[in-house]
């Protein structure tokens, strides 16, 4: 049971760090404006937990990530109340590397999928 | 601050022990942007659930302190894989880094700031050096202690206001709001706290310490941006104005053709370079305010 709960998590671990990075340009790419840490976490706060098995919290570091990478860009804003809001927005890098990324996940998956039917029609 | 949060955050930060100190304070700013943003929407939302609870299921959806910082130390020791592949901005060459401040949002907002230093150095003196003055002469009086009281606490302001002009212009991270501190019962009490409190007098000394430092950078700056301009706009100078490069009572020396576009690029990478001090200023600017401003 342990060892398949380790391989599970194993896998899921490695599923996500690339899908979660994708997910992020993703939502970035679609939004006309910057979107900030919590905006873009509550768009998909149940997929993380459902899918990834993740906390909204992991996500920021992968949006630190993508950042230092040159895929989006950042302003800090002050806030009247509370901390100040540090806001994203894709960059044009970050756009075309998504577009190369969708390419790549979009045939990741057909092949995946297909391999998997294969498997279960047999 | 609620304290909830504040533990969180305590929790998370012994959770990154050993980690690049500047993923800790990305971690830190990440967690209390988040959760704080959480519970003022909940509480908007929601007024009659008490704050513990909503930030108790706040953090549970951010996920455990080990969680992420867990989640941070992965991402850092994975590296920069996009970055390395496709060699921009880490791994620059030592001219793309020079020539590439020309479009640094950053470098025109440290140039301003070292421009806009000397009104701001120049206020800090002079009503830290008024205020302290004056409150001294008249602490015999009545309203000696009130003015005292109240001095110390615009002191405080101007340390605040002081951290949200650095952290926009020079991108530093300062405190957004005053540490929190539990009121005082009275008036006495409350001169008291700010009399025994490090700070104030740290901020004091930084106001003082503003106007020549302000005047540093101001001269600095002005006079770099002066003869790269001077530099840049020979031509114009010249044969557009009627100015020589230098001149007296009975000569005049004018820069001859050939050099015209030798002092043009000079004129440019002179620019660049005031772009360079400002950015170098602003860090260590940045560096000297959260040293005095901040509260360890």
């Amino acid at each position: 049971m342990n060892t398949e709960n380790a391989a599970n998590k194993k896998f899921r671990k490695e599923l996500k760090s690339g899908t979660v990075s994708l997910v992020l340009l993703s939502i970035l790419n679609r939004s006309d404006e910057p979107l900030y840490g919590y905006e873009i976490t509550k768009n998909i706060d149940s997929s993380l937990v459902g899918t990834f098995r993740m906390g909204q919290g992991a996500l920021y570091p992968v949006l630190r990530s993508l950042e230092k990478s040159g895929l989006l860009s950042s302003t800090v804003e002050p806030s009247v109340s509370g901390p100040p809001r540090r806001y994203y927005r894709i960059t044009g890098v970050g756009s075309e590397t998504l577009g190369n990324w969708t390419e790549m996940w979009v045939k990741t998956r057909d092949f995946v999928d297909d391999i998997l039917k294969g498997n279960n029609d047999v | 601050m609620s304290e909830l949060i504040k533990e969180y955050l305590t929790r998370l930060k012994t959770a990154l022990a050993g980690s690049d100190p500047a993923t800790v304070q990305d971690a830190l700013s990440d967690a209390e942007e988040h959760l704080w943003i959480a519970l003022q929407l909940a509480k908007r939302e929601t007024p009659e659930i008490g704050e513990e609870e909503v930030i108790a299921s706040a953090i549970e959806r951010f996920g455990s302190a080990e969680e992420i910082a867990s989640a941070y130390s992965e991402i850092e020791s994975r590296g920069l894989p996009v970055m390395e592949a496709r060699g921009p901005a880490g791994r620059k060459s030592s001219s793309a880094r020079f020539f590439g401040v020309f479009t640094d949002p950053r470098a025109y907002a440290s140039l301003f700031y070292m421009l806009f230093s000397l009104i701001l150095g120049t206020f800090y003196f002079s009503w830290t050096v008024t205020g302290l003055s004056f409150s001294i002469g008249i602490i015999v009086l009545i309203i000696g202690l009130p003015f005292l009281g109240f001095f110390l606490i615009s002191v405080r302001g101007i340390a605040l206001v002081d951290g949200w002009i650095i952290e926009a212009l020079l991108g530093e991270r300062m405190p957004r709001r005053p540490i929190y501190l539990k009121k005082p019962a009275n008036w006495r009490e409350r001169l008291n706290f700010l009399l025994n409190d490090s700070m104030v007098w740290k901020t004091i000394i930084y106001n003082i310490m503003m106007l020549p430092l302000s005047i540093l950078y101001f001269s600095l700056t002005i006079t770099s941006l002066a003869v790269s301009a001077s530099l840049f706009l020979r031509p114009v100078l010249e044969y557009v104005f009627d100015l020589p490069l230098a001149q007296s009572s009975n000569w005049s020396f004018w820069t001859p053709g050939f050099l015209m576009p030798v002092s043009v690029a000079l004129g440019i990478i002179w620019f660049l370079m005031t772009l360079h001090m400002a950015k170098g200023l602003g860090k260590m600017h940045s560096k000297i305010a959260k040293k005095m401003l901040v509260r360890d």
